[in-house]
């Protein structure tokens, strides 16, 4: 059975399907097709395989960027180790990653409101940038942008002090600047757990 | 066996059903079970479930076109995805009393699913991950692992639920080509 199929089925609906955004009679006929069509089906197991391996990543705590309130509850109920640090504007904390958290989440409080997107630009000393977020969507009701990295990550940084700078990327407006006291593990006397 | 390989899906039913060969119920079982497994990830969002299911509904359906019981072998895909729907419901009922128990009685990482992505390089797949827009990246973690619909997505990023499948496809065929060219590479 090596038949080319003569309907295939578009790949954005094929995504639907798979992300459960389909009504269900759609669904059902997306499935009669699986099930008659070798093509599609191996094509749907492409999809399969990539977005399997994002869940595995994030269950292993490799994730990096703003990440919704929805993500960190689902990575809270997967067990995932999650070190978490809050900051107010203009505020200084202290943070280190020990061994086990598998992801470091920072609450990075502001207002926000009316902003619809933000950019968070990491600077270290000397303002050597670690890292620059654009165009990151925020809810209407987001009163905190929550900041990624993954655990593994942060351990392997030596003691810095890093800042972080957050913008409205409607007008650049500053919403807020925080400074993280990274502890790194050597100087934290190699800290067993 | 070239004959069992080029042979129609209704081919290799009536076959099975006429007691004939070997080769057809393995050559059955290598092209459903695949889909039975998808079908079982997509509903059951497990592993472990979608491999049970996997084995139950091939082990009757072979067992039923073996005795002929299966009044149509041409639409034996047809018959392969209603078993898959009627057992998925069953499945489904007893995920969720083994959630109950695990939410009652254990830690929840003593309960860690196997990793879907297994055959996948993570490495590479995490690589490819960094090279996506933040906005990509969000969307394909929220729907594909945080499992939120088009909607919730939308409403959380102030964009059209249209605008989030756009997003959705484009990431994932980035995705797609990024880690096929890392295969290719190696």
């Amino acid at each position: 059975m090596t038949a080319t199929c003569a309907s295939p089925i578009a790949d954005e609906r094929l995504i639907d399907y798979w992300a459960g955004d389909l009504p269900v009679a759609d669904g059902d006929a997306v499935e009669s097709h699986l099930f008659a069509c070798a093509d599609c089906s191996a094509r749907l197991e492409t999809v399969a395989s990539v977005t399997g391996g994002l869940g595995a990543l994030a269950r292993q705590g490799r994730i990096s960027g703003i990440i919704s309130r929805a993500m960190l509850n689902k990575l809270q109920r997967d067990g995932v180790r999650v070190r978490q640090f809050t900051l107010d504007p203009g505020e200084t904390v202290p943070c280190a990653a020990y061994p086990g958290d598998d992801v470091v989440v920072t609450w990075l409080n502001a207002d926000l409101a009316g902003v619809r997107s933000v950019s968070l630009r990491v600077t270290g000393p000397e303002d050597r940038v670690f890292g620059v977020l654009d165009d990151v969507a925020v809810p209407a009701t987001a009163t905190s942008v929550l900041w990624a990295t993954p655990g593994a990550f942060v351990r392997s940084m030596p003691s810095t002090q890093l800042r972080l700078t957050l913008r409205s990327m409607d007008d650049a407006a500053l919403l807020g600047e925080y400074v993280l006291e990274h502890t790194g593990l050597e100087a934290a006397g190699g800290i067993g757990g | 066996m070239r004959q069992t390989l080029d042979a129609g899906d209704g081919e290799l039913a009536r076959a099975i059903g006429a007691g004939a060969s070997e080769a057809a119920e393995s050559e059955l079982y290598r092209r459903f079970a695949p889909r039975v497994r998808l079908y079982g990830l997509r509903h059951l969002r497990n592993e472990e479930s979608a491999r049970d299911l996997m084995q139950q509904v091939m082990l009757l359906a072979i067992e039923k076109l073996r005795r002929g019981e299966v009044r149509d072998t041409e639409q034996i895909g047809s018959f392969i995805l209603g078993t898959s729907r009627t057992m998925a419901i069953a499945a489904r009922r007893k995920d969720m009393r083994r959630e109950r128990l695990r939410d009652a009685f254990l830690a929840p990482r003593g309960f860690a699913e196997p990793e879907a992505g297994a055959a996948l390089d993570l490495d590479r797949l995490e690589h490819c991950v960094a090279q996506l827009a933040d906005r990509e990246r969000s969307v394909v973690f929220q729907t594909f692992y945080a499992e939120s619909t088009a909607a919730t997505v939308a409403s959380e990023l102030g964009v059209s639920e249209g605008n989030v499948r756009v997003i959705r496809h484009r990431a994932l065929a980035k995705l797609r080509a990024c880690v096929l060219a890392g295969r290719q590479a190696s």
